[in-house]
């Protein structure tokens, strides 16, 4: 008998796929893009350097349709995952920015998001263990 | 909040991966309502009570609310 998976299983096992296909095309796509793009002007190389923002747009809605799919349990542990690392990443950002006084280089905008999806990462199986029994 | 899920389900003689199965959420959802470390949303309570052909009341302790 073959075991049909459950719709919140499915959504988070539909989630990884999308997100391992999202990070390879980004990986895949960067460098080219990048090269390419230090060699045109105007609104070629504008939209050359928006490239890679496809595959991350990709993983923006498969993330909004995981946490719509998934059950009311992970959904809510998401969501407070979600709010705990927003608190952090804005900790951080505000941390870094008062280093940046004490002479600190200034890094680009685009770290807030590796830190706020980093902090999201590491926040979840922390929140899931209060609901273990 | 305390209830009669394990019980019920053990009558039944469903495993927990069968009753996700059943209410369309994750074992570990059921677990967690087993164990008493998270309350369901009155939809899902009511998705239970149908499951157990049981009322609401009859499954769940309202007195014993944990945190």
């Amino acid at each position: 008998m073959t075991r049909q998976m459950n719709p919140t299983d499915r959504a988070k096992r539909q989630y990884m796929v999308r997100f391992v296909i999202a990070m390879i095309a980004y990986i895949a796509i960067i460098i080219p893009v990048s090269t390419a793009a230090a060699h045109t002007s105007g609104a070629l190389r504008i939209a050359l350097a928006m490239t890679p923002l496809i595959p991350i747009a990709v993983l923006f809605i498969s993330a909004v349709v995981m946490i719509r799919s998934v059950d009311e349990l992970e959904r809510q542990i998401h969501i407070e995952a979600l709010a705990i690392s927003a608190g952090l990443t804005a900790l951080l950002a505000l941390t870094y920015g008062l280093l940046e006084v004490a002479g600190f280089p200034h890094p680009s905008a685009w770290i807030t998001y590796c830190v706020l999806m980093f902090t999201w990462g590491i926040t979840v199986p922390f929140v899931s263990r209060r609901y273990k029994g | 909040m305390k209830n009669r899920i394990r019980v019920l389900r053990a009558e039944h003689d469903w495993s927990q991966a069968q009753v996700a199965d059943l209410l369309g959420i994750a074992r570990q959802t059921v677990n967690a309502l087993e164990t008493g470390k998270y309350a369901p949303s009155l939809p899902l309570a009511f998705k239970i009570s149908r499951l157990f052909s049981k009322p609401v009341e009859e499954i769940f302790d309202p007195d014993s609310v944990e945190e």
